[in-house]
């Protein structure tokens, strides 16, 4: 009936068979029935409305189906009805983790098709953007795993120091959640004064923040019990299955594109790509916890070597002209007006650009037919992807391990459903 | 896992990777005092917390402040001397905002009801909050620096239909003030 009959596990219980002679096993007899449980989608332990079907045998997982859809909100589709510029702010919605992420695939897509250069500034203030974005998003999973695994003080602490960053973010874009700071071309408004005695604070404190979160769980008893050894995958299954970021480097392969096709001046800047070795939630988890720090060295070296320049492409066919142009320029107005009403114009084509985001790898599908509005906007996002590998990692463990593991595989509904 | 294994030659990084660490093994000998001195470890970063202090406020009592560019509910502006409304009814707010929530209709003004600066003027100007995004495209196409995001964040209502606001809302000035920081602050 299982594949999983006088298995032993990795825990090292051994199940009883199930055969006739199953009495002979004592007590064995109540956990001889399969039993199927619907967890989800309201669960706080789901991450978002995630719907999962496991099928148990006495407390161990024979099988999970995740089911998706509750957040579906046709994002994709909603693009194609709206020009470039404007599909920004409701791309950002998908991966709400992950908004500079989001639209940073989309721009960069349109910029390949429209062959636009990003100019420097820009392109190190999105690299600063990204991380911090890098940052919040790892400190949000660590938090809400934390809390899974039953540590509450974790999740206030991280949840601070993403206070700490959501301040830098309505400080330089206006908002917290959801931007709309980079554009098409560059980002929309340069970062304000005190911007950055603000962020070198913050970068000063978060290693230390990082430090005391390592003091708490790293070797943990309870962490320990409940990460390590559980759930592993192979480096091999990973791939075949399309995991990327975190849990495939978990799993031993060093595979990030910041580094493999560097984009947005990352081949300047001096980082690590922290890799684990046995790929179980242990290593899912110190992977993710060691990114905290590389992302801060990145943002320390964009700081330092910001360049001066233009913040957006003075292409005014793409770019908004300034505001204190408006009053005294005609041309600038017609521009304007243009640009408002129906957008640029973009060569036919089609473009795919994968970035890395906190999830792995997130990317952007763009097909332009000529017109001002894309024919077609597809997102590869990571956390579906990911999802597939969930069965798999959990079959044959225990449902408690399942909930680390779906903490550990930090899916984000919003991304997935789109 | 060594990369040898891989079924694809993947892309090697070279130098620019680090082995994140492992932690013992739970339940091997030393555990116990492990998981004694691990836990007083844990505490000691916790109690370590308590002289930094509260970080939360005491929100609806205390605002938090905003910052210059923070983008809340929206305000009409009018011209401070002639107290005419700045906003001529062009729609480029409407034509920018990708959730389609404004609706202006513009009227001609005359010499006895002049409403704006302008020809025309909007004899309707709605925005409905429960639609908006709060991207402030409306701020950025407005040419006439006529609608501008202000600093209100306290938006619930208990009715869907009060968040349509009319242009009467969006021009007076908000009841209460919302805390704002200087820029470098
Ligand atoms: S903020 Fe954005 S969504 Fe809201 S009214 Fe303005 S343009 Fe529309
Ligand atoms: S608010 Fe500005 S953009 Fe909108 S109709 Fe009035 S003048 Fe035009």
């Amino acid at each position: 009936m299982s594949s999983l009959q006088g298995r032993t596990l990795a825990q090292g219980v051994t199940l009883a068979p199930l055969s006739e002679d199953v009495e002979e096993w004592g007590g064995a007899r109540e956990h001889d029935e399969l039993f199927e449980l619907n967890f989800g989608p309201h669960h706080p332990a789901t991450h978002g409305v995630l719907r999962l079907i496991v099928t148990l045998q006495g407390e161990v997982v024979v099988e999970v189906k995740p089911i998706i859809g509750y957040v579906h909100t046709g994002i994709e589709k909603t693009a194609e009805d709206k020009s470039y510029w404007k599909v920004i702010p409701v791309l950002e919605r998908m991966d709400y983790l992950s908004y500079y992420f989001n639209a940073m695939a989309f721009c960069s897509a349109t910029e390949r098709l429209l062959e636009l250069e990003v100019p420097e500034r820009a392109q190190y203030l999105r690299v600063i953007h990204l991380e911090l974005n890098r940052i919040m998003s790892h400190l949000v999973w660590l938090g809400t795993s934390a809390l899974d695994l039953g540590a509450i003080s974790i999740f206030w602490y991280c949840f601070r120091e993403r206070e700490a960053i959501l301040d830098l973010f309505e400080m330089s874009s206006g908002q917290r959640m959801h931007t709309r700071y980079f554009q098409v071309g560059g980002v929309i408004e340069d970062i304000p004064r005190g911007f950055e005695r603000k962020l070198r604070q913050f970068l000063k404190v978060m290693p230390a923040r990082a430090d005391q979160y390592a003091d708490i769980l790293n070797a943990n008893e309870i962490v320990l019990q409940r990460l390590r050894g559980t759930c592993p995958l192979s480096a091999e299954r990973l791939l075949a299955l399309g995991v990327s970021g975190p849990l495939l480097r978990a799993a031993g392969v060093p595979w990030d594109l910041r580094k493999a096709t560097p984009y947005s001046s990352y081949e300047r800047f001096d980082f690590k790509i922290p890799v684990g070795t046995a790929g179980d939630n242990y290593d899912r988890y110190a992977v993710r916890h060691a990114e905290i720090y590389e992302s801060v060295k990145i943002i320390e070296q964009a700081l330092d070597g910001l360049p001066e320049g233009p913040h957006i492409t003075p292409d005014r066919k793409v770019s908004l002209p300034p505001r204190h142009e408006l009053a005294t320029s005609m041309e600038a107005l017609i521009h304007h007006f243009k640009l408002v009403t129906e957008g640029f114009r973009v060569p036919a084509g089609e473009a795919y650009v994968p970035i890395e985001s906190p999830r792995g790898e997130l990317a952007c599908f763009v097909r332009s037919d000529g017109s001002s509005k894309p024919a077609r906007v597809h997102m590869r996002d990571p956390s579906f992807v990911n999802l597939q590998a969930l069965s798999e990692m959990v079959r044959g463990s225990y449902i408690a391990d399942m909930i680390a593991t779906v903490a550990m595989l930090d899916p984000v509904l919003g991304g997935i459903d789109r | 896992m060594a990369e040898a294994q891989l079924p694809v030659s993947v892309w090697s990084p070279g130098e620019d990777v680090v082995e994140v660490r492992r932690a013992p093994a739970p339940g091997a000998a030393r555990s116990f005092t492990r998981a004694f001195l691990e836990t007083l470890r844990g505490l000691k970063t916790t109690f370590a917390r308590v002289i930094e202090g509260p970080v939360t406020i005491q929100y609806p009592e205390e605002k938090v402040p905003v910052y210059p560019r923070f983008r809340g509910r929206h305000r009409l502006h009018r011209f401070e001397e002639s107290g005419l409304e700045k906003c001529v009814g062009c729609s480029l707010c409407a034509a920018a905002c990708p959730a389609d929530c404004i609706r202006v209709v513009a009227a001609e003004n005359t010499p006895e009801h002049r409403v704006s600066a302008g020809e025309r003027y909007a004899a309707v100007y709605e925005i409905n909050l429960s639609r908006c995004i709060f991207c402030g495209y409306c701020e950025v196409a407005c040419p006439f620096d006529a609608i501008t995001m202000g600093h209100d964040y306290e938006l619930s209502d208990y009715d869907r239909s009060d968040l349509i606001f009319t242009k009467e809302m969006l021009l007076a000035e908000p009841l209460e003030r919302t805390p704002l920081r200087r820029e470098d602050e």
